[in-house]
């Protein structure tokens, strides 16, 4: 069954939000840490919700909307997101306050808006949606367990709406921490080129993307979904070809019909072994793109790279920011997400022209 | 079909199922004084505490300077009961999967170190035992589950999604077995969190009393293994009960707050039934979200009266016993209602005298024995709008 792309929104490190800039100002920064290029956030939120929000809340709540837009629908049968972090800026908020008031005169919005289900739960209030309302959280594979809920959802209820989206934030008390527990690459061993990367670390992103999936196109279907595998134990490098190999052939494709690979490599020397490995095995004909020198690591970066890919096929153009060789003419039918968090989790996704 | 072939507890009123059913059998809260959370409040406040320390704990579980926190260990104690309970060896046997569930993870543990953090005084690493979905992982690995392992954390509903997400993944052929519940230990962060709302009550909650006071917290984890009916029939496996319904639903009125009607807890009971094919009338009790705030109380009462109208099933909250354990409170009422099943039994909602003035409904506050349940209605609400109703099935 088809599960098609009808509306997408992402706020990222680039600009995502101005369609008609696709990557053409592109900056590959060289940053420790990559905040998001915020839009004006009165044209999504009602002014009354927006002063409460923290940051992930309203980059979640946003490219909900623009997504929602783009799909021409004001409701959906579910809301579904998946967030590795949840709202940490609250968090250490209320957890900073219960130290410096030693547990005394606290009061309690940063709690309230802690929970990680905040985002979906404001989406709901804010279009009104009684329906299903979900919310994952396993690190790096917090979007891969939304979309499997989605792809389950789509299957149980025919010719519905499903919203779903990924969502972390990279404020500063977290980077921070991620700093102190020495997980940040160094600022003189960053390089342009994250593939080539010599040194341990990564850089921080963040952002939010979201999408409306349905079963039914629709004038302004983008793309189609055509599979999604996650893995939590891999043994190494060929088992991961091995599962790759059987990914392909369950959606009937071969290499030959990938058009473009998108290649989680996170620059940390270690971490991206697995992945150089079987882009060097596997994908030595193929078109290989690098996205997180774009959007940063992030728990949800594959998010990012599922808008891309999404944004990739509907043009049919590869930005030049993301592939040194020119790519005019090519017919871009199949797009792989290769990711990986950590060396530890691991996703495939397969987007398809349709 | 889903089927329920094996159960795990532990929680302020026992460390597995054969205690827990003591103390509900005998009417003893596990509420009370406040020994192992380190607060300036603890003297001011009860709450259902389990009963060991987070190196008791460890020894519980037969393991050495593990390094898990208490949200982690509560978790793997109760994976090991269920997994012993459904009498698996082999964990490779069939496609297996792990979904948890947690309001805050690791907050336990990060909460004792932030000072230090923000102090720039470099503690010990904390922020991967952090992430709410790492206890999941480090579970799911000492038990060698690998073929699909998530968290879901929709505050106090969590578990009951992860339950109901559960049986879709059977259902849709993804899974054969799968274990399914959720954890959440004290902390700090959600006591603090609790009270600055001013909805938890300093003596024992009350829940459906007229004079109820708010909420207790606790603490605890339960997990349920669910099998699918291929593996239940080749392996002729011991049945405890079935998972025949489950629905999800969004409030969508208040970031916290119940709406007085109680439509998002209508329409995930609605649901249930539906999927569960089964009319009102079939319930036989209803194990309800019950926290004892103002508010939820009588937003669910609300829903009840308008699902069952005249003929309300007999109906009471065992978090009297077990205080609120949030992400993992469904967990725990899943097995309490399938104790309920097992026993003929309805356990009471303990410390209820007086009848709302605002619903006509009334808890059972005695244990009724020699009770045919059938169908058992499990509630869950939460913050963020999100309600979940399960429906329990005597197999």
């Amino acid at each position: 069954m088809a599960i098609y792309i009808n509306g997408t929104g992402c706020i990222s490190h680039q600009n995502t939000i101005d369609v008609a800039d696709f990557f053409e100002n592109a900056q590959v920064a060289c940053q420790q840490r990559l905040v998001a290029q915020e839009p004006d956030y009165k044209n999504y939120v009602p002014a009354n919700m927006f002063r409460r929000m923290s940051h992930v809340i309203k980059m979640g709540v946003a490219a909900a909307k623009i997504s929602l837009q783009q799909a021409e629908i004001e409701n959906v049968d579910a809301i579904i997101t998946g967030t590795g972090l949840g709202c940490f800026e609250d968090t250490d908020k209320f957890l900073r306050a219960i130290i410096e008031n030693d547990e005394q005169l606290l009061t309690p919005t940063s709690f309230i808006q802690s929970t990680h289900n905040t985002v979906a739960g404001q989406i709901a209030l804010l279009i009104k949606c009684h329906n299903y309302n979900f919310t994952y959280t396993q690190q790096g594979l917090s979007f891969e367990s939304a979309l499997i809920d989605a792809k389950m959802f789509l299957n149980e209820n025919k010719n519905s709406n499903i919203l779903v989206g990924g969502l972390d934030e990279a404020i500063q008390p977290y980077f921070d921490l991620l700093l102190q527990a020495g997980e940040i690459k160094k600022q003189e061993d960053i390089i342009v080129e994250i593939e080539n990367n010599k040194t341990k670390g990564f850089c921080l992103g963040e952002g939010a993307s979201f999408f409306v999936l349905s079963n039914e196109k629709h004038k302004n279907t983008k793309a189609e979904i055509k599979g999604i595998k996650t893995f939590t134990s891999l043994k190494d490098g060929g088992d991961l070809q091995n599962k790759l190999s059987l990914f392909l052939q369950e959606l009937n494709l071969s290499v030959n019909d990938i058009s473009l690979v998108l290649s989680g490599n996170s620059g940390d020397v270690e971490d991206d072994k697995i992945l150089n490995e079987t882009n060097r095995n596997i994908f030595s004909q193929t078109n290989i793109a690098y996205f997180k020198n774009l959007c940063g690591e992030y728990f949800t970066a594959s998010a990012f790279a599922l808008w891309l890919a999404s944004a990739i096929i509907e043009k049919q153009e590869i930005p030049t920011a993301l592939v040194n060789k020119p790519t005019q003419g090519l017919l871009i039918k199949n797009i792989l997400i290769l990711n990986q968090y950590r060396n530890s989790e691991y996703s495939f996704m397969c987007i398809s022209s349709c | 079909m889903v089927f329920v072939t094996g159960i795990g507890i532990i929680s302020a009123i026992g460390k597995n199922v054969s205690e827990t059913l003591s103390s509900l059998l005998e009417s003893r809260t596990g509420i009370g004084k406040i020994h192992h959370l380190q607060t300036i409040h603890a003297n001011n406040f009860v709450a259902g505490e389990v009963k060991y320390s987070l190196q008791e704990l460890e020894n519980l579980a037969g393991l050495k300077n593990s390094n898990y926190n208490r949200t982690t260990l509560l978790s793997l104690l109760a994976t090991q009961e269920a997994l012993l309970s459904a009498g698996i060896e082999d964990i490779t046997t069939h496609r297996t999967g792990f979904i948890s569930a947690s309001s805050v993870g690791g907050m336990c543990h990060t909460e004792l170190l932030y000072e230090d953090f923000l102090e720039d005084k470099s503690p010990e690493n904390f922020i991967d035992s952090h992430y709410t979905g790492a206890h999941a992982t480090d579970v799911a690995k000492h038990f060698g589950i690998s073929d699909y392992v998530t968290t879901i954390s929709t505050a106090c509903s969590s578990a009951a999604n992860a339950i109901m997400l559960g049986a879709r993944l059977i259902n849709n052929n993804i899974l054969d077995r799968v274990v399914v519940g959720g954890t959440d230990a004290l902390c700090k962060f959600t006591f603090n969190g609790f009270n600055t709302l001013m909805i938890l009550d300093k003596e024992w909650c009350k829940p459906f009393d007229n004079n109820r006071k708010g909420l207790n917290l606790g603490e605890g984890a339960a997990y349920l293994v669910l099998e699918s009916e291929r593996v239940v029939k080749a392996e002729n496996k011991k049945v405890l009960a079935t998972l025949s319904g489950y629905g999800n639903a969004n409030d969508a009125y208040h970031q916290t707050a119940s709406s007085p009607d109680g439509q998002g807890a209508y329409a995930a009971i609605q649901k249930a039934l539906q999927v569960a094919n089964l009319s009102t009338d079939k319930i036989n009790y209803v194990n309800a979200h019950g926290t004892g705030t103002a508010n939820n109380d009588l937003s669910e009462a609300t829903a009840m009266q308008n699902i069952f109208k005249q003929n309300i099933p007999p109906f009471s909250s065992t978090k009297s016993f077990t205080g609120h354990t949030l992400a993992a409170a469904a967990g725990i009422e899943a097995v309490i209602s399938i104790l309920s099943i097992q026993n003929k039994t309805i356990f009471p909602n303990l410390n209820c005298k007086t009848q709302m003035e605002d619903a006509v409904l009334f808890p059972v506050t005695n244990l009724q024995k020699n009770v045919e349940i059938n169908h058992v209605l499990s509630n869950s609400f939460g913050f963020g709008g999100n309600c979940s109703s399960l429906i329990f099935s005597k197999n």
